[in-house]
């Protein structure tokens, strides 16, 4: 069999997969499914990584994606509280402005992928992917890369202690009180206090 | 071609999947009656009959699942599991898949074992599944860590991410002598990925069976053979990291990493059955406060012997 035949064959599934299941992230109606979705996605995009002799980067991809689709998973659901991420829910907000966006940033990457003349560089013999890329992360370009990772760390850590400080339904210091049922209305679906109790909705 | 390709590396895998998890449960089946425990019949034949009962068992549906999920994750758990014994080199000519980054590979197989495992108590749509799912997470999230330092501690000699080399560094001494906190540590992931013994989170007895509590059947019997399946997997990255793979005198190389991988297999299956379940929570501290600093002595260790 031709092999580069075979290869160009998988790359057009790879390809029409990875977008097929990034529409659907959209489409989906749970958190979780979405997450899951991005991550099929992300993986067929390792996979097409793989074919083009990237044999670090496209298997850093799986676990990478891996982990942090469903530490994603995990986070919306903790802090949107949709009952587990099952229940329906619509995945996107602000359409007309994102179908614009949506629009313009396909049309300026197609016209990029179809306009521009790409250098044709076969890959030297004897080159080592794993090692050379080892070399230039923690070679010339050290700094960057490290100083990229402290500041995407602070980054994290920064959100989570901002957006814990006040939960979905009041602040965290204070025990969070469910909405009312109507507008408005008494919190639903909490116990009747004594009297004496002193009006605190805190556990204990 | 397509013969040295893929067929026998097919066979190699499809094989050591069946032989090796019909031999993890007899091992634990004379693991459990070591320390006493009854068994119904002899435990050589013990795992055939449940897979036979599982087989002909009407297989259970609840309501308004997430259907993808609630049908593909046991199969994608036992994909992942023949991912990773497909990594294990049998000989340095023998390896079903010789890529050069087949160790990251495997950490992927980890990292896609915790989506896999959640989904298949998600997608249940009941509580005690759901539950069992994100025990899973936090179980998942905490074992990932050690097993990457552990890992990155037995690439440092070899030079190379590659499987075949991380044994061929181990010519003169197995790392298990040269790092002696890695297999230790690395039981535990085995442990922990299969959810088993202490850190059988997920599946428990306090969630009436967890993920799988609502699983029946042919399902079943996938979910189940996929978690042993994912052991042996296990038991054959121990042995090509920690105790020289296919290096050996007298006995052919494939035989070695045979009795090294049912070594493995025994003693985890005896840890299982000798350690009682933790808790949660104190699982994740355990986890966090004290095997993750012993898995950063292990790395720096690792890199000042091949400092010196």
């Amino acid at each position: 069999m031709n092999t580069s035949f075979f290869v160009d064959v998988v790359f057009i599934l790879l390809a029409l997969f990875a977008v097929y299941t990034g529409w659907r992230v959209f489409r989906t109606d749970s958190m979780v499914r979405a997450s899951f979705f991005l991550l099929l996605s992300f993986i067929t995009v390792g996979a097409i990584m793989l074919l083009l002799s990237a044999m670090y980067l496209g298997v850093a991809m799986f676990f990478m994606m891996g982990v942090e689709m469903m530490v994603m998973a995990l986070f919306m659901v903790m802090f949107m509280m949709n009952p587990a991420g099952l229940n329906p829910m619509m995945m996107v907000h602000q359409h007309k402005l994102s179908i614009g966006a949506g629009i313009a940033s396909f049309v300026i990457l197609a016209a990029m992928a179809l306009l521009s003349r790409f250098p044709v560089q076969p890959l030297p013999a004897g080159l080592e992917p794993v090692s050379s890329l080892g070399n230039e992360l923690l070679g010339d370009s050290m700094l960057i890369f490290e100083s990229a990772g402290v500041v995407l760390l602070a980054t994290m850590i920064g959100v989570v202690v901002l957006s814990s400080q006040r939960g979905r339904f009041g602040s965290a210091q204070e025990g969070s009180m469910p909405p009312g049922l109507e507008p408005g209305g008494e919190p639903a679906g909490m116990p009747e206090e004594d009297s004496g109790a002193g009006g605190h909705h805190h556990g204990h | 071609m397509i013969l040295d390709q893929l067929i026998w590396p097919l066979l190699l895998v499809f094989a050591t999947l069946g032989g090796g998890v019909y031999l993890l449960a007899v091992l634990d089946g004379l693991a459990a009656r070591s320390f006493g425990l009854p068994q119904a019949q002899s435990v050589w034949l013990l795992p055939l009959s449940r897979g036979a009962w599982l087989l002909s068992q009407q297989a259970n549906v609840t309501e308004a699942p997430d259907w993808w999920g609630w049908r593909l994750a046991p199969a994608l758990y036992l994909t992942l599991a023949a991912i990773g014994l497909a990594l294990v080199p049998w000989s340095r000519d023998w390896v079903a898949t010789d890529i050069t980054t087949s160790l990251v590979l495997w950490g992927s197989v980890e990292a896609l074992a915790t989506v896999v495992i959640f989904l298949q108590g998600w997608s249940a749509n009941t509580h005690l599944a759901l539950i069992g799912a994100y025990r899973y997470v936090a179980l998942g999230l905490s074992y990932i860590l050690i097993s990457m330092f552990v890992l990155i501690g037995v690439t440092l000699p070899a030079e190379s991410l590659a499987l075949t080399q991380v044994v061929a560094s181990q010519q003169e001494l197995w790392n298990v002598l040269r790092q002696p906190l890695g297999l230790p540590l690395f039981l535990i992931v085995g442990l922990s990925i299969t959810f088993r013994g202490p850190f059988n989170l997920a599946d428990s007895t306090d969630l009436a069976g967890g993920t799988s509590v609502e699983v029946s059947g042919p399902q079943r019997l996938v979910w189940e053979f996929a978690r042993s399946a994912m052991l042996v997997a296990f038991s054959g990255i121990a042995t090509t990291a920690f105790l020289g793979g296919w290096l050996g005198p007298w006995l052919p190389g494939p035989l070695w990493v045979m009795l090294k991988m049912l070594a493995v297999l025994a003693i985890l299956a005896w840890l299982g059955r000798w350690f009682a379940r933790i808790t949660p929570e104190r699982c994740i501290s355990l986890m966090w406060l004290a095997l993750l600093p012993l898995s950063f002595i292990d790395l720096i260790w690792a890199g000042v012997e091949a400092l010196l």
